[in-house]
């Protein structure tokens, strides 16, 4: 069976693509600066505050780490209207994507803060730095440097998974692909498409994560950023 | 799986379009099949309810209680053919049935191909909401959010209505489209009058069943040329009517009577 292929069908729908990858490039920004602050803010609580906080946030961190996202999706999406809170398909995405990766950050930089040996944090006291000096010097930044391949590996993820959105409605890009291929019936011309432009984006995203990395850490974070290798001697 | 079966089905077509005489079936007329002593009615499989499988794997369905009831007023016993949508015309063409009770709506392009009776069922595509909202036609859609399952008839029938304000909420199925509207995130929802039906049974007092949005009539097809035939069917189909039976079997498998308002030809 031979399939003839007709991109040219794609241009008429051009607006729709790319009103998709734009909704798709701005729920992943968002969803990947509060996740992370909240990851950062969760695991930092967790390593100071008391047992009744470490039980809170480690349970938080298990239960949405072993459920399916789309799961979670329907639960905001359809649970929170029924308590009285109506959030639109943008909203519910933004609150799932920010609530799952906040889940993954916390558990990826709590590898990290716990990595950072004892003796480190000793050496900064006895510098006579105060708590929060030693806390954001010795443990944190040191802590996310170790640690910033791979999220940097769950930011890609996260914006992969937000295709997982088109089915509470959010007009992100797979569901602009899907009213593409409802309406003219070339589905993989559309679906090439979309994957072309998710690979663009994950590019994109591994590219300026690489910068960033760069600028925060030095040249050896920001390689590793780019393309995440398995810490063997480090 | 689906596509492969298809796929099967038109090999199969095709085979026996080969086999048999090259030109199509000629019109067969009342008196051949009577000298045949059964009548083949092409009926549709995989539609519930208009034609389906039941757990004995017999043809069971909207559709073959009419064709039963067409073989009682034959007084012949009834060859159920089943067939999938895409098989349905060929195995007329081909003359493995002689005429086809299918579910098939009439449309101008497949009438250059087949003649069609009047309709003798209608799949209805209504709008479902819950019991403090009311709609009552087209226009009070206006500025509301409609839920669609994406690629239905249903969603093609509302983007062609192009009714102004309308938000058109695309979700995967018919029964996500349903709880988007008991959780308050869409106003309505446009699903087949069966899914419409099924749901008010299993909530009770929380969904209800407004105004029909979309309703396509189904017609029995007979060959080009076929007018004996043809005729015998319109009046059969008008015998049933007035008699009450096309409603029973209306009432039976889809919960409510033929629409009244179903245009005929």
């Amino acid at each position: 069976m031979t399939y003839a292929f007709q991109f040219g069908v794609l241009n008429q729908y051009r607006d729709q693509l790319l009103a998709g990858l734009w909704l798709t490039v701005e729920i992943s920004a968002v969803s990947i600066v509060a996740g992370t602050a909240f990851g950062i803010v969760l695991a930092s609580l967790r390593s100071m505050a008391g047992r009744g906080t470490r039980i809170a946030v480690d349970t938080y961190v298990e239960l949405i780490r072993n459920t399916p996202f789309l799961v979670q999706l329907f639960l905001i999406y359809f649970g929170l209207p029924a308590a009285g809170l109506r959030v639109g398909a943008v909203t519910a995405a933004l609150i799932g994507m920010t609530v799952n990766l906040a889940a993954y950050s916390t558990e990826i930089v709590r590898s990290g803060i716990e990595a950072v040996h004892r003796s480190q944090i000793e050496a900064g006291e006895a510098l006579g730095l105060t708590q929060v000096q030693v806390y954001r010097h010795v443990v944190l930044l040191p802590a996310i440097q170790k640690v910033y391949p791979a999220l940097c590996s769950q930011f890609v993820l996260m914006m992969l998974a937000s295709s997982i959105c088109s089915a509470i409605s959010t007009g992100e890009l797979t569901a602009a692909a899907a009213f593409v291929q409802s309406q003219s019936y070339r589905s993989f011309e559309v679906y090439l498409a979309a994957t072309a432009l998710y690979l663009a984006l994950a590019l994109g995203l591994r590219g300026m994560l690489a910068l960033l990395g760069l600028w925060l850490f030095g040249r050896r974070a920001a390689r590793r950023a780019l393309v995440p290798v398995v810490e063997a001697s480090a | 799986m689906f596509q492969s079966f298809r796929g099967v089905v038109m090999a199969a077509a095709l085979a026996c379009a080969a086999v048999l005489p090259a030109s199509p079936a000629g019109a067969v007329t009342l008196a051949e099949i009577q000298g045949r002593g059964a009548v083949r009615i092409g009926v549709l499989t995989g539609a519930p309810p208009n034609g389906m499988i039941d757990e004995n794997g017999n043809p069971s369905g909207y559709d073959v209680d009419v064709a039963n009831v067409l073989g009682r007023y034959l007084a012949l016993p009834v060859k159920l053919v089943p067939l999938t949508p895409p098989a349905r015309i060929p195995a007329l063409q081909t003359g493995q049935v002689d005429f086809l009770i299918a579910t098939l709506a009439p449309t101008g392009e497949r009438a250059k191909t087949v003649m069609f009776t009047t309709p003798y069922s209608a799949f209805d595509l209504v709008v479902v909401t819950t019991p403090d909202k009311t709609f009552a036609k087209a226009d009070d859609l206006k500025g509301k959010h409609v839920a669609v399952n994406r690629g239905s008839s249903q969603e093609a029938a509302l983007r062609r209505a192009a009714i102004p304000g309308v938000e058109i909420v695309v979700y995967e199925d018919d029964s996500t489209s349903v709880q988007a509207v008991l959780s308050g995130q869409v106003d309505c929802a446009i699903v087949p009058s069966t899914v419409a039906q099924g749901v008010i049974k299993q909530m009770p007092g929380a969904m209800k069943q407004d105004f029909t949005f979309f309703s396509q009539g189904n017609s029995m097809a007979t060959l080009l040329g076929d007018f004996e035939l043809h005729q015998y069917l319109n009046t059969a189909i008008y015998v049933m009517k007035v008699s009450g039976e096309l409603d029973r079997i209306s009432v039976k498998w889809t919960g409510s009577p033929l629409p009244p308002n179903l245009p005929t030809f």
